[in-house]
């Protein structure tokens, strides 16, 4: 199998759980479908050597971001939404040609994309995870420093905002 | 232009899908979490294009770029999570359509 076939099936399957992830109505059966959906995508980070990337995708994104929603879902137990409509026809007929003119859009600029052919390059190396963490820990250092201070905000902007009114 | 193999095309192709499902749930959808959904539908999307031009171009910093989006997505997946809580506890739902306490 070339790395090529494994891409876009991948890929396709990614895109068919995105597509089940919008059109359900129950929130939980959505989340349950987004994380197929990144579990393809780490198959394709992985075909374009990007193994740091796939395994940080299974952990944090799969792993901790979407087990939070469910959390959240299962918290708030948020109803299936509900089928009716017509409340806003306007609203959603103009959402709907604006996603159908982006679509156009992207499809105009890929066009020309689409025909170039594939050519045996270096092949994908899962070991090479020294270069990405000397680049990380040398040049980005003072960004990635920055992004602990960020996430312990977050950590303390969640807590705040959830915290029950009146409790200490 | 090909990326291990793989050409650009197929990648930034899987990518434009991906964002324009995720652009349609996010302008689709009523539930507030679904919404959020989408647009981390949409972010993993423009990681993907990200994730394909530096395997084309035999470049480390775009993952270093997505890296940094990922745990970005942590932070506000936390905050915004929250925020929703906090909204059910006030109004009892986390429809959009009733939501519009800052509308007009």
């Amino acid at each position: 199998m070339t790395p090529r076939l494994v891409f876009d099936a991948a890929a396709g399957l990614a895109i068919l759980f995105a597509c089940v992830m919008v059109v359900h109505r129950h929130p939980v059966k959505s989340v349950l479908a987004l994380v197929v959906s990144f579990f393809a995508l780490a198959v394709t980070y992985v075909l374009l050597a990007a193994p740091l990337i796939a395994a940080v995708q299974v952990i944090v994104y799969a792993g901790a971001i979407l087990v939070l929603f469910l959390f959240v879902l299962m918290l708030l137990n948020v109803p299936e939404e509900a089928r009716q409509s017509s409340d806003r026809p306007i609203h959603q007929a103009l959402s709907a040609g604006g996603i159908v003119a982006f679509a156009a859009a992207l499809l105009a600029v890929l066009r020309g994309y689409g025909a170039t052919q594939a050519a045996p390059s270096v092949a994908p190396s899962p070991g090479d995870l020294a270069p990405v963490a000397k680049l990380l820990f040398s040049d980005h250092l003072l960004s990635f420093e920055a992004l602990s201070i960020l996430l312990l905000a977050a950590l303390v902007g969640a807590f705040v905002l959830a915290r029950r009114e009146g409790s200490p | 232009m090909t990326a291990n193999g793989i050409p650009i095309g197929d990648v930034l192709l899987a990518s434009a899908a991906l964002f324009v499902i995720g652009l349609a749930g996010a302008l689709l959808r009523r539930n507030a979490i679904s919404i959020f959904l989408s647009i981390e539908l949409m972010m993993n999307a423009a990681n993907l294009t990200v994730l394909g031009y530096a395997a084309a171009l035999h470049s480390l910093e775009g993952q270093i770029v997505v890296f940094f989006v990922i745990a970005i997505a942590a932070a506000e997946a936390a905050v915004g999570l929250a925020i929703f809580v906090a909204l059910f506890r006030h109004t009892e739902t986390i429809d959009v359509n009733q939501i519009n306490l800052l509308k007009w």
